[in-house]
């Protein structure tokens, strides 16, 4: 999967299991949270970014015995964790740039 | 009612998606559902979200199956070159329109009748070919899907990992 740019939604999937694995009601509400409540996202929308995330190895599925089928855990890979440091470098990369551009407009 | 009606939408789903995500995307809709506020506002604005992600997510499963995680769906897959501005579109049909005009202007006027075409009858020409249109995709992937083109790419990957 080519890492850029992630959409926001993924971002969010990413930077929700950056904190601790969760699953899919735990990450649906918390990326309502960190978005400010700007980004609800659908059981659709999270699980074809789930899905996505899967089969390119940014995610992983905790195994655990008890865990009931409809109540998985997810966790961000070593890959997923590598690549939202690097999404995230290019990021705070286009703020200086677009922070600095806006101030020699400005000045 | 509004579980009945998510368990039919996830039938759009290809059945593997369905079995590895079906059971979780249930319970999950089911406990978003329990939480709404009593708003009417907000339950109208969750189940059309609900609704609307359904059907682009089983569209997206549907293209992923078929053609593989390269195809160009999404924000964070998408090359520039595949990139296609919203305003080409609009302008393409606002030329599609011109050109059905014109031609219809020119057919009755060779016909001797300077009269010209209503625009509910070029809209409506629009509608049947872009119904056509979708018609005549949906077959083409439908005959990809029946004829396994889609797995060539795993017999790819297999040939490369045993070399």
């Amino acid at each position: 999967m080519k890492a850029f740019a992630l959409s926001e939604p993924v971002l969010l999937v990413l930077l929700s299991l950056a904190e601790q694995p969760r699953h899919g009601y735990s990450i649906l509400k918390d990326v309502e949270a960190l978005s400010g409540g700007r980004v609800l996202l659908s059981t659709g929308t999270l699980y074809g970014a789930l899905q996505r995330l899967l089969s390119d190895d940014w995610i992983e599925r905790v195994e655990e015995d008890k865990t009931p089928r409809d109540r998985r855990t997810y966790r961000l890979t070593s890959r997923g964790r590598r690549n939202l440091q690097m999404e995230i470098e290019r990021m705070r990369h286009l703020t200086r740039v677009a922070a600095l551009r806006v101030a020699r407009k400005e000045a | 009612m509004a579980l009945t009606a998510y368990r039919w939408l996830l039938c759009l789903y290809p059945r593997s998606y369905r079995d590895e995500f079906g059971e979780e995307m249930v319970s999950v809709f089911r406990h978003a559902r329990s939480e709404l506020p009593p708003a009417v506002a907000a339950k109208i604005s969750f189940y059309w979200r609900e609704f609307c992600g359904l059907l682009s997510g089983a569209l997206r499963a549907h293209f992923d199956r078929l053609f593989g995680p390269a195809m160009p769906l999404r924000r964070f897959n998408m090359q520039p070159q595949f990139r296609f501005p919203r305003s080409t579109v609009f302008l393409m049909l606002v030329i599609f329109a011109g050109t059905v005009l014109t031609i219809a202007k020119a057919a009755s006027v060779a016909g001797g009748l300077a009269v010209w075409p209503s625009l509910v009858s070029v809209l409506m020409f629009m509608l049947l070919t872009m119904c056509t249109a979708a018609v005549v995709v949906w077959g083409i992937l439908h005959t990809l899907r029946r004829s396994g083109v889609h797995r060539l790419e795993n017999v790819q990957v297999e040939a490369n990992r045993n070399r």
